[in-house]
Formats: structure tokens, C-alpha cells, sequence
């Protein structure tokens, strides 16, 4: 379960974020929509912990994000929560193959080299194993990142802005991806956007 | 996948920087390497051939041509000596050893040197087959001399006067090779020995005309004297050498030299230009400890997402820390060790080369105690390089660098 409560932010003295209060069930999805400049990444970034708060708590499956250290939540963040940004990035030395593996390895989760080339295989680049990020299409890419984010099979999945460089091809096929990876391994899915294309997909939705 | 992996990879899939990078640190090392290298060897082999030469008489002149001439047979001689002249000096107590030397002759750029059976017992060097000299014109050759000039026991020559090849034939007497030494990375290799007869055989013969000694000679003026070109002395206690060479040198008109001074004074010489030498290597060190950074640093502001990222992941500051300080330190230690075969290769070229004449190096191949400072050199280098790259990758601010995309 993810809960929030009276979540702001502020970057400079003379104006303050504040966001709704989000609950979400395991297996549940997330739309959050909103125009550039509310503090959509800000709150991703609140949401996974790479930005504490001014004031308000963020709690996943029990664990208050505040009562963790800044080397435990790295930890917890590395093993519970799986990032997709808006534009794909990789350790571009590394092929995908490795670059997964690299994402086993730094959350601390077996590296198991079937269940890359599943996933792989899953989200129909298993002809990619051993291409290098920059040898990706942008669609192909923006699936790559979703692999990366959910190799570990990660409890929540936050996604930002995760269709806004896509076509509407693209855009249909990343979204039902992510669906679909979520619902399998019954975890919870945030996705932000401004993009307006995404409102009917998802049964939930908050508007900033 | 870990991170000595992951370091080794972005090594690897950045060859032009990391090569840049590793070339100037094996160069640096290379060079000092190699200079550490030539200095032991040409000290070692300097002083193993003094083998126990307390002193050495000779005519007046330069101290540093006698002992050149008479010990490591490179210079030509001071001039000659009257035997009866040494004998009355090294008629003392003090004195354990002497072995006469008379010089002039060489054949094919082989020296020939008179002198008595002492001479080769000195460096311990033992016949191979056959036996020693017992009359004039039988000779006794070094193994290398064997090897270049193709002569076996029985073979005869004709010597050439001087020490360069084409010296003009001293043809009335041949010399007979009645024995071949063993080899014993001497001197002894380089030379054919044979009695004092045998030289001055050979030259009362010849108009003495054009010969340097001919002054002394004359001056003498005594009939069937024996020259002899310089005397090797050992003494039974050190004692000798405080006093004696300075007696000898202000009472008579013979010059007494203690080797060890000489090449004492050489070797601090050498040092002088091996110095400089160093200095530039140091200096190309720094250089790659400079592009070491600027790779590091360069590779960084590029990478700077990607470290945000495995962040994201969950690798703690600690593991890219870890990250980007091997790279650094990989290249650095690649380079060093490089270098140092660089280093091996190039002096096994170098005496490849060097086959015929004075042969100064024995080829080294393991390392050298001298060379292990270079170690904490190359690791202080690498540290340096990475160190800001390292408070950079430390102090990466996560949600900064992913929003500035």
C-alpha cells in the first residue's frame, strides 16, 4: 500500500508545491495529470524519495520514508521502487543485456540471465539483447527503460512523463506494456503526464 | 554484472582516451625503468670487473684513461713502463698481488694483452679446452673471441698494432691459440691473452718510430728492458691504498691510480645526465596523471545522468566512488606495468645490437628493487588524477541531474 498525507514543496521561499493525498491498493494504477510547471517531477521525485519533503509523509507498505537514512532509502528505493523517466537513459557502455543485469546487481537482486532474456523477449526486443543504447529506436528505447525499471519486479512503479516523446503507435504499445508488466507482478503503477492522450486509459486519475 | 566489470567496460568502450592515457604513464615509467636498468648494469658490471684491483701503475697522464685502458680495455694506454722501474715499488709487504700487463696489438678489434697466468685466476675464469701459454706467441682466447673471429686451438693469426680493426700487420711473428677460456662475463671474454715475451716480440721487430712510448724508451736507454704498459696491484690490507698511490705518484715519474675513486667519479657522472633524463620522465608522468583526470572528468560530465541513474537503481555513493577510482587506477597500473616491459624489450633490442664489442648489459628481466618505488609513484599519480572526479561522482545530486535532462 502506498499512502501519502498533506505532501508540499518548495524550491525558493516564495512558492509552495502542495499535492493531493494519494492512496493506492497493490495492483492498483495511477493517473496524474497536470501542465507543465505544477510539480509533476517534483513529486515523482517525493515519491521515490530522491526529494524529502517541506512537510507531509510518504509511507510504502509500512515504511515512513523519513524514519530511513539517506543510505537505506537508496537501498529501499533500489530494491521496492522501479523508475521509468521521460527520456530514456542507460550506462550507454553497456548492452541491454547488461544494463538489466547492471540493475539486478545495484538493487541487490539475483542476476538471473533467463528472466532478462523473458522480459526481453515479453516486450519484443529479444533481438536486442546485445545492442547498445544508442543503436535503440525512441520507442524501443522508452520499452528498454520500462524493462530496466521492472527486471526487479519493484512494488511500485513510477513513471514520468513516460509517453511524451512517443508517436501515438508508440504511445499505445509503452502504455500497455506498463500495464500489463504491472498487473503480472501485481504491483502498484503511478504514471504522470501532461499528456492527454493516456486520460482514458487508466480507471484512476487526480489532476494537479 | 558488478562494478570492477562495469569500470573495466568503460575502460574498454573508450580506447582512445584510455590508450592516450596509458601510453604516457608506460612511457614515463619506460624511461625511468630503463635508466634504473643501464645505470645498475653498467655499475654492476664496472665494479665485477675490478675484481679485487686495489691499484693500477702506469705511465703519467690522464688517471681515469689508465684505469679505462687497463682494467675495461676502452682507452688507449697512457704510454709504457719499465718493469724493472714497477718492481722496484711493488717490492713491498703490503702488496699481495701484481700482474703485469703490456698492451698494443689487437686482432680483428680483439685486444692482446701480455701478461702472466694471475691475470685470468683474478676473475676466476677457467680453460674450456687446452691449456695456458707457457711460451711467447701461444696464445689464450675469451669466448667471445672465439665466436667472431672463428678461431679454434691450432688456428694462427697475424696481430694488427693498435686497437681498431686495420691497424697496420705486424706479419714477421704469428700467434698460435693454444687454449680457449670458458665463458665468465668478464672482461677475459673480450680479450686473447699470451706472455709479456710475446708482445714485445712482436714489436722490438718493427721501426719504433711511430710508437708513443717512444720517448720513455729512449730516455731509459737500457738494453732489453722490459716495457710493460701498466701493473695491476692488490694489496693484503686496505692500509696500502691510504699512502701508497700518493708515494707513487709524488717520488716517481709513475702514475698510481686507485680504481675505485675513478669509477666512483664516472658513476656520479653518469648520474649527472641520467638525472635529467628522469626529470623529463617525471614530467611525462604528470602528463598522464593530467590526461588520466581529463579523461575522468571528461567521460563524467557525460556520464553524469547515468551515475544519477545507478543511483536510482540503488548502488550507494560508495560504489561509484569505487567506480570511477578503478578506472583511474586501472589505466595507471596497466601503464606501469606497460612501461616496464617496455622497458625489457627495448634493452633486449639494445644488447641484441651490442654483440661484437664491450658488451655492457646483462638482460634483466624481473624487477629490480630499485624500481619499486615507482609503484607508489604510479598509485599516488592514479589518486590524484581521480580525485576530483571521485568528489564529483560523490557529491552527484540526484534529482538536479535527472531533471536537467
Amino acid at each position: 500500500m502506498l499512502q501519502t498525507k498533506g505532501l508540499s514543496f518548495s524550491y525558493n521561499s516564495s512558492y509552495i508545491f502542495t499535492f493531493p493525498d494519494i492512496l493506492l491498493e497493490q495492483g492498483e494504477d495511477l493517473l496524474i495529470l497536470g501542465d507543465s510547471g505544477v510539480g509533476k517531477t517534483t513529486l515523482i521525485q517525493i515519491l521515490s524519495g530522491l526529494l524529502s519533503p517541506k512537510s507531509g509523509v510518504v509511507e510504502l507498505n509500512g515504511t515512513r520514508f523519513q524514519d530511513l537514512s539517506s543510505k537505506s532509502l537508496d537501498q529501499f528505493r533500489g530494491s521496492n521502487i522501479g523508475i521509468v523517466f521521460q527520456k530514456s537513459h542507460f550506462v550507454r557502455n553497456l548492452n541491454m543485456l547488461d544494463n538489466l543485469l547492471l540493475s539486478l546487481y545495484l538493487s541487490k537482486k539475483p542476476q538471473d540471465k533467463q528472466r532478462v532474456i523473458h522480459l526481453l523477449q515479453e516486450i519484443g526486443m529479444s533481438d536486442k539483447l546485445n545492442s547498445f543504447p544508442e543503436e535503440l529506436s525512441d520507442g524501443e528505447q522508452q520499452r528498454a527503460a520500462i524493462a530496466t525499471a521492472l527486471i526487479k519486479k519493484p512494488d511500485l512503479i513510477l513513471a514520468d512523463e513516460p509517453t511524451a516523446s512517443l508517436d501515438d503507435n508508440n504511445c499505445q504499445k509503452t502504455i500497455t506494456l506498463l500495464k500489463e508488466q504491472v498487473s503480472s507482478t501485481n504491483a502498484k503503477l503511478i504514471v504522470i503526464t501532461h499528456d492527454q492522450r493516456l486520460k482514458d486509459q487508466f480507471n484512476k486519475s487526480i489532476v494537479l | 554484472m558488478n562494478i570492477n566489470r562495469l569500470s573495466w567496460i568503460n575502460i574498454i568502450r573508450n580506447p582512445f582516451n584510455s590508450i592516450l592515457s596509458l601510453l604516457l604513464m608506460a612511457f614515463g615509467i619506460g624511461i625511468i625503468s630503463l635508466l634504473i636498468l643501464l645505470n645498475k648494469s653498467i655499475e654492476e658490471k664496472l665494479y665485477s670487473n675490478l675484481n679485487g684491483i686495489d691499484m693500477v701503475i702506469g705511465a703519467k697522464g690522464s688517471p681515469l684513461q689508465l684505469i679505462l685502458s687497463s682494467i675495461y680495455h676502452l682507452d688507449n694506454p697512457t704510454g709504457n713502463i719499465l718493469l724493472e722501474e714497477v718492481n722496484k715499488i711493488t717490492s713491498n709487504p703490503m702488496i699481495e698481488l701484481t700482474i703485469p700487463l703490456s698492451l698494443g696489438d689487437s686482432y680483428k678489434g680483439f685486444r692482446i694483452v701480455g701478461t702472466n697466468h694471475e691475470y685470468p685466476k683474478l676473475y676466476k675464469v677457467n680453460l674450456a679446452t687446452g691449456k695456458f701459454w707457457d711460451q711467447a706467441m701461444e696464445v689464450v682466447i675469451g669466448s667471445n673471441v672465439v665466436e667472431a673471429c672463428q678461431l679454434k686451438i691450432g688456428s694462427t693469426f697475424y696481430s694488427s698494432h693498435g686497437f681498431v680493426e686495420g691497424g697496420p700487420i705486424h706479419n714477421k711473428y704469428a700467434f698460435k691459440v693454444v687454449g680457449i677460456l670458458d665463458k665468465s662475463n668478464t672482461i677475459i671474454d673480450q680479450l686473447i691473452l699470451t706472455n709479456s715475451e710475446s708482445i714485445s716480440k712482436v714489436h722490438n721487430h718493427k721501426d719504433h718510430s711511430n710508437h708513443s712510448h717512444e720517448i720513455v724508451e729512449e730516455e731509459c736507454s737500457v738494453k732489453n728492458s722490459v716495457m710493460i704498459t701498466a701493473m695491476l696491484v692488490k694489496f693484503r690490507s686496505l692500509v696500502g691504498l691510504i699512502n701508497f698511490p700518493r708515494q707513487v705518484n709524488e717520488t716517481t715519474n709513475l702514475q698510481a691510480v686507485v680504481p675505485a675513486f675513478e669509477i666512483n667519479k664516472l658513476i656520479s657522472l653518469l648520474g649527472l645526465g641520467s638525472q635529467s633524463i628522469n626529470m623529463i620522465a617525471f614530467f611525462i608522468i604528470v602528463v598522464s596523471g593530467l590526461s588520466i583526470f581529463i579523461s575522468l572528468y571528461n567521460s563524467l560530465k557525460r556520464r553524469r545522468y547515468e551515475l544519477a541513474l545507478m543511483r536510482v537503481h540503488g548502488a550507494t555513493r560508495f560504489q561509484l566512488v569505487r567506480l570511477v577510482f578503478q578506472e583511474g587506477m586501472i589505466i595507471s597500473i596497466l601503464g606501469l606495468f606497460v612501461g616496464i616491459l617496455f622497458s625489457r624489450i627495448v634493452l633486449h633490442i639494445v644488447s641484441f645490437f651490442i654483440v661484437h664489442n664491450y658488451k655492457p648489459y646483462s638482460i634483466q628481466l624481473s624487477l629490480i628493487k630499485e624500481e619499486l618505488w615507482m609503484f607508489p609513484i604510479v598509485l599516488f599519480v592514479g589518486c590524484t588524477a581521480s580525485l576530483i572526479p571521485i568528489i564529483q561522482a560523490y557529491r552527484i545530486n540526484i534529482p538536479k541531474t535527472l531533471s536537467n535532462v
